[in-house]
């Protein structure tokens, strides 16, 4: 039992992919699809040459906000979304009829349908591949270059990430929301 | 089925859904059916039953060496990870490192030796055995021997970068004896580890760890991912402890990072170097101490620089930059000097005047005292390996490299451009007449892809060891495929620096099919072709035949064994068994233990490994770590990029640097003897104006592909299916061009049709797609005609001290198809 919540120190991104690429490799994610489970948002930078706003552009790493009060659990019909005993929120695929209301209930456009199993996926922390087989980690921290991200338990005080955000300051994606998202970008 | 939903991935309010990736792919333009193909690659998930494995190894996805640790289960390899053991890599494994399993896994691998059945450059080949490929291979090579009298610098060859490059050249230099070798060094970082090695004594490594302050001219560490500077920089830039000022055309990935990005224009580097240079010089800025006790004819240079009169208003006309900007920059450069660095760079192919850049750059440096001392460019140590030497035989006959004169300093790894333009141009003092390519892929990655066709097409023998069906291997008349890095044991390796380790590349998984490691080639190619050419020695080499007058047959045979004409014996052992001795002889069985089971060893490292957080290792405690290896002396023998030929390095130092212990700010030597001006000099005429109305065209990298090499890879594709042509957005309005719209870009030698990227990016003067796209083999289902090839356009001009190629002196016309 644990609350996992992932910390995103996201300056140091370099849009190198690496987490994405690990994710499928990990999860086993369709590839040439549009949509999977995590991705590098990138803002175009702003100016006209040679005079650029470098402050204007970012990356920005996101996937699935692990919500504590997740629209798209709220609006399954069928309790396919579900939330895991440490948190996570997760889609079982057998009872997911593809109604896609939790597509369009998330504010971060972090579900999509894996064209194979024409059901809805999204990010689970690596719960069904890594976790549950003791490994302590996602695939996107474990082979990130430039170390963007830091997973671990919210409920443990002493963990890195508690301490992490208690020192630093941090934002969630759009908190008025009420969403209560688990991913953290730290500032 | 497909969403209606678009994705939102811009997260900041309501950013324009423009490009995804800086490199120019536009997700909305991926066509349907490329992506159905692309979603017939299955990816391996773990079953993490009773039977995985897990075993360490290195990536060979690109150059760097990352340590990863394979899973493995039932013998199928599910999942690479990074290893955190190894400093230089610093427990990461980037897009390419998790890609490597579709290396293995690629349906369009080379699966078993192949003798060519149509034309060459048809495409056709027949299934041999081994055995018939080498004997194939052995009557051409008699041939041509025979018929050259035992020259055999007939026989060219060239090499891309890898562990085993070693094993291959050691065979064709040493054992068949040619001196015709070319790799990756001439078109790639030849002028910066020459420039840098003459004048500081070493290329070394920009400690990005501890520098607060950075001016990256043209490299792009966030997308030509080099380790341990990309990991190390990147944590620490947007004021975090190292300011960062990006000199480049281009607004790229690492541009973003950067607090100053200065767009500058092309080939115009060293004339903004010189004014750095002439300000900490009339501010007198400069660390005096550092110059007087490290910096050799420091005055004369001074003199040379203001007299001269590189001021920053003279800079500002020629590189587009302010000349309050290059004020600004050298002072604080200095202001945080010695943790300064001008970084090195790598493909500095870049300009006709490339080598006097990295001088100048070399010298700034040095004037900031950041050499040699945490924060700057130092040398650390490096950890001895033990030897494996194999003995080559000396054949009289062979005569030196066909390309000797073409440029001033053509070393060992000759210079690629000059070498194959004397074979089809007629001047080569004698003919080139087989060509043996390792692990490269010259159709695609020397500038004029038409020449090096046409290169191709003249020789009697093309033999071909890859991995994959490359458009150069389409070209081969007998192709050796090598087992991939997952599949092999490698040369152990070590890797020098601050934090100085030991690495191994150790197999995970068994060959999959009919394929061997460069040693196992080496032994059976040598196997079959010793006796055979030693028949022609003898028949051609007055030297050995008077070594032989008068001997018994036994006596004979001896003398063929102990003078290298064996030409298998160096590669009898197993890896592992070389391995094991250059690792045990060193330091012990228990090191050789540690090294197989974790893939890394250095001494000590049981105690000095720490785990400091979720994301951080300590590998050696500060006080441990190697900075300041010479306390202004400059040793002989410092720590290199893993692609520099030491040996290489070693005879050019020999030859030039007059002072070895300082910083040699005149080369007199080399001026005197072979006419490379002793200081940086601009030179007019070595610089390329753009002509209005027309553009001059630049290459790069960018973080998902390897040149070439990775470009059927199914994953990769995925994360940037084409490249796209960068054009200026006014110039692109213009011109009426819009995203995705069809250009054609020519230059003297070529043109090519694109997809168009407008950008604020990049400058109204200025072109740039990357490269590795555009392969024309029919045997890759994925990179056959994907995206284009740059070398179809890019000029084969190279510069005259290294005969390093020019890659951005290529001026090209635009239009809408």
């Amino acid at each position: 039992m644990a609350r996992y919540g992932m910390a995103l120190d996201y300056k140091s991104c370099i849009n190198c992919k690496a987490c994405e690429s690990a994710c499928k490799e990990e999860n086993g994610i369709l590839l040439g699809a549009d949509s999977h489970r995590i991705w590098v948002g990138v803002k175009e930078i702003e100016g006209v040459f040679p005079d650029l706003s470098i402050g204007s552009t970012s990356f920005e790493p996101s996937q699935c906000q692990q919500c504590d009060n997740a629209p798209c659990q709220e609006v399954c019909p069928t309790n396919a979304t579900y939330y895991d005993d440490n948190g996570v929120v997760r889609v079982n695929p057998d009872q997911c009829i593809l109604c896609t209301y939790c597509m369009q209930a998330c504010p971060y456009d972090a579900r999509y349908i894996d064209d194979r199993t024409l059901t809805v996926d999204k990010c689970n922390f690596c719960s069904d591949t890594r976790l549950m087989n003791g490994e302590t980690t996602t695939a996107c921290q474990a082979t990130c270059p430039t170390k963007v991200r830091i997973f671990g338990d919210l409920d443990d005080p002493e963990s890195e990430i508690s301490q992490v955000l208690k020192a630093r300051e941090h934002h969630t994606l759009k908190t008025h929301l009420g969403t209560k998202p688990k991913l953290y970008y730290l500032t | 089925m497909k969403t209606e939903i678009s994705r939102r991935r811009f997260l900041q309010g309501s950013a324009a859904l423009t490009i995804v990736g800086v490199s120019g792919a536009a997700s909305s333009l991926i066509e349907s059916e490329e992506k159905a193909k692309i979603s017939d690659y299955g990816l391996n998930k773990t079953q993490w039953s009773d039977k995985l494995q897990e075993i360490s190894t290195l990536c060979e996805m690109c150059v760097n060496k990352c340590a990863a640790i394979a899973r493995v289960e039932n013998g199928v390899l599910t999942k690479l990870n990074p290893n955190p053991l190894f400093p230089k890599s610093r427990n990461m494994l980037c897009a390419r490192g998790n890609a490597g399993i579709q290396a293995l896994d690629d349906p369009d691998r080379l699966k078993y030796p192949l003798i060519r059945a149509g034309e060459r450059g048809e495409g056709k080949f027949t299934r041999v055995t081994w055995d018939e490929a080498y004997e194939y291979i052995k009557d051409k090579m008699v041939k041509i021997l025979d018929e050259e009298k035992d020259n055999r610098s007939a026989i060219g060859c060239c090499a891309g970068e890898g562990m085993a490059e070693h094993t291959y050249t050691s065979f064709m230099q040493g054992k068949i004896g040619t001196a015709n070798f070319v790799n990756h060094s001439s078109i790639c970082l030849a002028t910066t580890i020459g420039g840098y090695t003459l004048t500081l004594g070493g290329y070394g490594q920009a400690d990005l760890e501890n520098a607060e302050y950075v001016i990256m001219a043209g490299a792009n560490r966030a997308e030509a991912i080099v380790t341990p500077d990309t990991m190390d920089l990147f944590k620490r830039t947007k004021g975090r402890g190292a300011k960062l000022v990006v000199v480049d055309p281009r607004f790229t990935n690492t541009a973003s990072h950067a607090d100053t990005w200065l767009p500058i224009e092309v080939g115009t580097d060293l004339a903004f170097v010189l004014a750095l240079t002439y300000v900490a010089l009339t501010d007198e800025s400069y660390n005096k101490k550092f110059a007087k006790e490290n910096m050799s004819d420091f005055e004369t240079y001074k003199e040379h620089v203001i007299s001269n009169n590189y001021t920053p208003e003279w800079a500002e006309d020629i590189t587009g930059i302010k000349a309050e900007e290059i004020r600004k920059v050298s002072r604080d450069f200095m202001a945080h000097a010695p943790r300064a660095i001008y970084y090195q760079g790598r493909r500095t192919a870049w300009s006709l005047q490339d080598y006097q850049l990295r001088r100048a750059q070399a010298i700034f440096s040095a004037m900031g005292g950041g050499i040699d001392i945490k924060g700057g460019i130092i040398f650390g140590k490096t950890l001895p390996l033990g030897e494996h030497r194999t003995n080559s035989p000396i054949y009289d006959n062979a005569e030196v490299r066909i390309e000797k004169g073409k440029a001033a300093l053509i070393g060992g790894s000759g210079s690629w451009i000059a070498w194959r333009n004397t074979i089809i141009d007629g001047t080569a003092p004698y003919p080139v007449r087989a060509f043996f390519a390792y692990k490269q892929n010259p159709m695609l990655s020397v500038p004029n892809t038409a020449k090096t066709k046409q290169m191709l097409e003249k020789m009697d023998l093309v033999v071909v060891i890859d991995t994959m069906p490359s458009d150069t291997v389409m070209m081969a008349d007998v192709v050796l495929p090598e087992s991939v890095y997952l599949e092999r044991e490698d040369p152990v390796k070590t890797f020098g620096g601050a934090e100085p380790s030991i690495a191994l590349r150790k197999k995970v998984v068994d060959a999959k099919y009919d394929t061997k490691p460069v040693i196992e080639i080496m032994r059976g190619l040598g196997e079959k072709l010793s006796k055979p050419l030693f028949e022609i020695s003898k028949k051609y080499d007055e030297s050995l035949q008077e070594e032989l007058e008068g001997l018994t047959e036994e006596e004979v045979l001896e003398y063929y064994n102990e003078n290298g004409y064996d030409l298998a014996d160096g590669y009898r052992h197993s890896q592992e068994t070389i391995n094991h001795h250059m690792v045990a002889s060193v330091y012990g069985e228990e090191a050789w233990k540690t090294l197989r089971e974790k893939g890394v060893f250095y001494p000590d490292m049981d105690k000095y490994f720490k785990k400091k957080s979720v994301n951080a290792y300590q590998y050696y405690p500060e006080h441990k770590k190697s900075y300041s290896m010479i306390e202004g002396q400059l040793i002989n023998e410092p720590y290199h990029d893993t692609c520099v030929d030491t040996k290489e390095i070693s005879v050019l130092k020999k030859e030039f640097r007059t002072a070895t212990k300082k910083v040699a700010c005149v080369l007199s030597n080399l001026e005197k003897k072979k006419g490379v001006p002793s200081m940086p000099v601009w030179n007019d005429e070595l610089y390329t104006p753009t002509p209005k109305g027309k553009f001059k065209f630049i290459t790069g990298r960018h973080g998902q592909f390897t040149q070439s090499a990775t470009a059927n890879n199914a994953l990769l594709i995925d994360l940037l299916s084409e490249n796209y042509l960068w054009i200026n957005k006014r110039i692109a309005k213009e011109k009426d061009i819009e995203l995705g719209d069809m250009v054609e870009v020519e230059s003297s030698i070529g043109k090519i049709q694109i997809k168009a990227y407008p950008t604020e990016k990049i400058g109204p003067n200025v072109l740039f797609f990357v490269h590795g796209f555009g392969a024309e083999s029919s045997e890759l289902t994925l990179a056959h005609q994907r995206g284009v090839n740059d070398n179809l356009i890019i000029e084969d001009q190279y510069e005259n001290t290294f005969g390093s190629a020019a890659m951005h002196e290529t001026i090209v016309n635009l239009r809408r198809v």
